[in-house]
């Protein structure tokens, strides 16, 4: 398949209108590949304008007269209007805006073309995290090894190469508790709290099925985890799904670990919602932020409705009991949902939030993202193929990340010097998650990404981002290191709706980002006067 | 024409100076283009610049005049002593006027708009009763603000049918028949124990524990508060809008204008004018605009969300204008002088507090309480250099714009730092508040620094300079 079949109409006249945000521009419209590009006329700014075209998620189009209309609904919730001269030239490229935006392919999708001056490819992606934390935990205990058993993903495909097990647990094991988790994710290390001793697991649901099956291996693994913490350590299983639903998962081959299977393990029950309630939730609550005219009680109304904020709240607590029974308590913890690459990833990233400060600095939070979400397994292909305007057909689609994301800013507004990154940089990965140039979020595991040679083909989006001249807009100016751990309320009261999100492209952002401008002033300034203080002169 | 030329005595010396909530003082007084100066003689008071911050503009147009017609409050008992009116109303016209409006309440002057010289009025609702009463001097007074063939609008803070029915009572609006040059727009404004349960709802829902995301929700929406803060900001909004971009002149009031009314005038002020949003311009329009301009302070911060025992005059209005004050400040972070912790002080000191201002419930009343020589004003404390570091916006840059707040539902949010200012340790947010100050403060010491031994430097080259010259 070529590119050029695609496209029907190389170009148009048009004018693109922005909304509150910029001043209308006018020029000529040219669709390729993979962009939508405005070539401005003589009397506009020079800078050309790019729209890629796969953070497209909805097109509209209209037309009337000798002139059509094409609405543009993006991924990252941006609206945009064309008004394009002829008719046939809107069709047509409307036609192909929809057939280009919606291409399935992975190795031919735009990180695999887009080569930027400055960045040289292989960047960033040597940091491979399971090993680099690994020396992290080995310096603090050494209960836990690195095993390659997964070395060809063939015991799990959804999992990277090496994992971090327990030292008293060999391989074999490993490989028959596999065959006992959904998915072969057997319970692997996520996170090791060295000041009580305890640790942090996640894997996916056990298959005991109707028979309630065990396996003697998973129960060894389990054993070796206690053993190997604080002595005395009791442990906890957080299931993310609510008891009524585990036990329904038994009839179809998964179910719940046996208590008197796991002795020494108790089994918490903290439902979290997944999937296709969580997809619609997103859609009404865009929905209810896009209309300026209706009444504050409906408003209100629609904001209770959707339940965004509860499904927050939801997963802010259950990171905070997980985080709470590591450190208060000295449990360890093991968290799985059913397929354990959601809601699992959810709580075991915010949990190391709450209470490591390394995961608090920008490179420590691009490690968190990179370990416990992108080679952790999180389908981003499948979840973030449609954002909350798309009108085709859902079918995997789910805003998990996006909740992480807007978990990370309600503990930032709660904590405004315990973050070294501000929320330009929570905004920053939830475009990329949905569309990017970057090949970062591509595919579905780590597996796919070495099929599709990702890491030799793209460049990485934290290669893109660590650049100079990015960081003030990603950093947080008022930063101070935080040793403890921070307990977010979450009380409702406390849980805000992210205006910079959900509200960004409706309120003109100006005096917000006036703001933030001077406040980086304010401390550069300071910086700036402090070096150049001239030194006494002999 | 010069300035001097209008200036008949530039100095007079022995003036007494007697205002409410401060001290008599005696000194100079010196009258120049745009101010009027008291030089004090005695140590501990300092210069007193610009009495009546309205008398700027009057000194340009000379549409205006200072009336003294209630300076024994005989004719407006909630008045202040002076008010301003319009030149070409004599005190006679005045008295009469009072007689047809609520409260005595007569259409006075809050607000110049110096762009286009446009003026917001405001005034009690007009006594037309059943039988369509009238009054010529009242129709005279307003329609001396309208410029030649230009039209005028009167928003009535009740909806059409509340205003109506205020007739049976004696009350009524303004009809068309005889202010063919004004038109009246309707935007109803909640008022009395309505805001006051809405209140209560309000501080109940944020003390619960409720634990439950969609209770919580729920119980905001239904104590109605952010939609009565939608209304009283759209509604100043609108005032603001027919101000500056239609050009036109409006006279505000709902029944006794002494509410809803106020929070109208200072809220379009704070949309239209720079000043009100400096620390000094605020001040001062929170004594125009709600102590002189009569509102019951006494009687409406009688009691607050907690209180047990029955409601009488009590209502949240002063509080609903910080929240919409707040509510602008928010969205315009960079525009205003102070921070949200000065509009935190001023809710505290309207219910309580250890200083003057805010007792009584009009000029009058004070007077015969004699506040000015028994108590403190809060001003003259919060003004002071220490108090007033802790009051100041960091992020303030001057700007001469007129500001548009946005009452988009989705734009206005609860004022946690009053509602949910005790359920939570504001702690963290405190502590980014000290560092961002400490880190100004710091800057300005280095700054200081960096001039001084700049200034060396500067002197040690010219020594140098000098001595290699033969």
């Amino acid at each position: 398949m070529e590119f050029s079949e695609l496209i029907r109409t190389g170009r148009a006249q048009a004018q693109l209108l922005r909304g509150p945000e910029a001043p209308p521009l006018r020029g000529t419209l040219c669709v390729t590949g993979h962009h939508l590009l405005l070539s401005p006329g003589p009397q506009s700014t020079p800078d050309l304008w790019l729209l890629l075209l796969r953070s497209v998620d909805s097109i509209e189009k209209r037309v009337a007269g000798d002139s059509g209309t094409i609405t543009l609904r993006c991924k990252d919730l941006r609206v945009l209007q064309l008004e394009i001269e002829g008719v046939e030239a809107t069709l047509d490229i409307a036609r192909s805006i929809e057939a280009l935006s919606s291409l399935e392919s992975v190795i031919t999708s735009f990180p695999f073309f887009y080569r930027p001056k400055g960045l040289r490819l292989g960047d960033s992606w040597h940091f491979l995290p399971p090993e680099r934390y690994y020396k992290r935990v080995a310096r603090e205990t050494d209960a836990w090894r690195l095993s390659e058993v997964n070395e060809d993903f063939g015991l799990c495909p959804s999992y990277p190469r090496a994992v971090i097990v327990p030292r008293a647990v060999d391989d074999d094991v490993l490989a028959r508790s596999a065959r006992f988790r959904q998915g072969g994710r057997f319970p692997v290390l996520s996170y090791s709290h060295a000041p009580s001793g305890t640790v942090l697991l996640r894997s996916s649901q056990p298959l005991t099925g109707p028979q309630k099956r065990r396996c003697a291996e998973d129960e060894e693994l389990l054993r070796a985890v206690l053993a190997g913490a604080r002595p005395g350590a009791r442990g906890f299983i957080l299931d993310t799904r609510s008891a009524q639903a585990a036990k329904q998962a038994r009839m179809t081959g998964g179910g719940t670990e046996a208590k008197a299977a796991y002795p020494g393990w108790k089994r918490l029950h903290r439902p979290l919602e997944r999937g296709r309630p969580l997809q619609e939730s997103f859609v009404r609550l865009v929905e209810a932020c896009g209309d300026p005219e209706q009444s504050m009680d409906r408003w209100l109304s629609r904001l209770e409705g959707c339940r965004w904020l509860a499904h927050v709240k939801e997963a802010l607590s259950t990171a905070c009991l997980a985080a709470q029974a590591m450190e208060r308590e000295g449990a360890c913890i093991l968290v799985h949902g059913a397929e354990g690459t959601d809601s699992t990833l959810l709580v075991t990233s915010l949990a190391q939030l709450i209470l490591d400060p390394m995961s608090r600095t920008i490179a420590g939070f691009q490690e968190l993202i990179e370990r416990e979400w992108i080679q952790a397994g999180h389908p981003f292909q499948l979840r973030c193929a449609h954002s909350a305007f798309s009108q085709a057909r859902p079918k995997h689609e789910a805003p998990t990340f996006l909740l992480f994301l807007d978990c990370v800013w309600q503990l930032g507004r709660q904590f405004p010097l315990s973050l070294e990154f501000g929320e330009g940089l929570l905004l920053a990965l939830f475009e990329h998650a949905y569309a990017s140039p970057f090949g970062t979020f591509l595919c579905n595991s780590e597996k796919e990404r070495c099929l599709c040679e990702v890491r030799t083909r793209t460049h990485s989006l934290w290669s893109g981002l660590n650049q100079p001249k990015e960081q003030r807009k990603l950093r947080n100016p008022l930063y101070v290191l935080n040793p403890l751990a921070i307990w977010p309320s979450v009380e409702p009261q406390s849980l805000r709706l992210w205006q910079g999100l959900f509200l960004r492209w409706t309120h003109p952002p100006e005096p917000a980002e006036v703001a933030w401008e001077k406040v980086w002033q304010i401390v550069t300034g300071r910086e700036e006067t402090e070096g150049s203080q001239p030194t006494a002169s002999a | 024409m010069e300035f001097a030329e209008l200036i008949k005595t530039p100095r007079v010396d022995n003036v007494v100076l007697h205002r409410p909530f401060y001290p008599a003082v005696e000194g100079t007084l010196c009258l120049t283009g745009h101010h009027l100066i008291l030089s004090s003689r005695q140590d501990n008071t300092e210069e007193l610049w610009l009495l009546h911050s309205n008398i700027d503009a009057i000194d340009k147009t000379s549409e205006w005049r200072l009336s003294y017609v209630n300076k024994e409050f005989a004719v407006c008992p909630s008045y202040p002593p002076i008010v301003i009116v319009p030149k070409s109303i004599d005190d006679e016209a005045l008295r009469k006027v009072a007689m047809f409006r609520h409260g005595g309440r007569f259409p006075v002057l809050s607000y110049y708009h110096k762009k286009n010289g446009m003026v917001i009025m405001r005034s009690g609702q007009p006594l037309t009763g059943t039988n369509g009463r009238r009054c010529k001097e009242d129709e005279k007074l307003i329609n001396a603000t309208l410029r030649a063939g230009k039209r005028g609008y009167i928003i009535d803070t009740r909806s059409l049918n509340v205003a109506q029915q205020a007739r049976a009572k004696g009350g009524g609006f303004e009809q068309e028949a005889h202010y063919p040059q004004w038109r009246r727009i309707h935007k109803s404004i909640e008022r009395y124990h309505i805001l006051q349960e809405s209140l209560i709802k309000l501080v109940e829902a944020c003390n619960e524990q409720a634990h439950n995301m969609d209770r919580w929700l729920s119980k905001l929406e239904a104590s109605n508060w952010l939609t009565h803060i939608k209304e009283i900001l759209t509604t100043a909004c609108l005032a603001a809008q027919c101000i500056d971009r239609e050009g036109a002149s409006i006279l505000i009031h709902g029944t006794e204008g002494i509410d809803s009314t106020l929070q109208v005038t200072s809220l379009a002020q704070i949309i239209l004018e720079p000043r009100s949003r400096t620390i000094r311009g605020f001040e001062a329009l929170i004594e125009r605009e709600w102590l002189q301009a009569g509102h019951p302070f006494q009687q409406r911060c009688a009691q607050s969300a907690y209180c047990n025992s029955k409601q009488k005059w009590e209502a949240p209005v002063f509080l609903l204008f910080l929240d919409c004050v707040w509510q602008i400040l928010r969205q315009f972070p960079c525009s205003f002088e102070f921070n949200e912790r000065f509009l935190t002080m001023l809710f505290e000191h309207a219910y309580a507090s250890q200083f003057g201002t805010f007792l009584g419930n009009n000029e009058s009343e004070r007077c015969k309480l004699k506040l000015q020589q028994k108590t403190m004003s809060l001003w003259s404390w919060v003004n002071r250099p220490s108090e007033l570091s802790k009051l100041t916006n960091p992020l303030f840059e001057a700007n001469n714009l007129v500001i548009w707040p946005s009452v988009a539902p989705q734009s206005l949010q609860l004022w946690e730092g009053i509602f949910l200012r005790w359920n939570r340790t504001s702690k963290y947010l405190d502590e980014a508040y000290e560092e961002m100050v400490n880190i100004i403060e710091y800057n300005k010491e280095l700054q200081a620094k960096v001039n001084i031994l700049r200034r060396q430097l500067a002197e040690l080259e010219t020594e140098d300079g000098m001595q290699e010259s033969p």
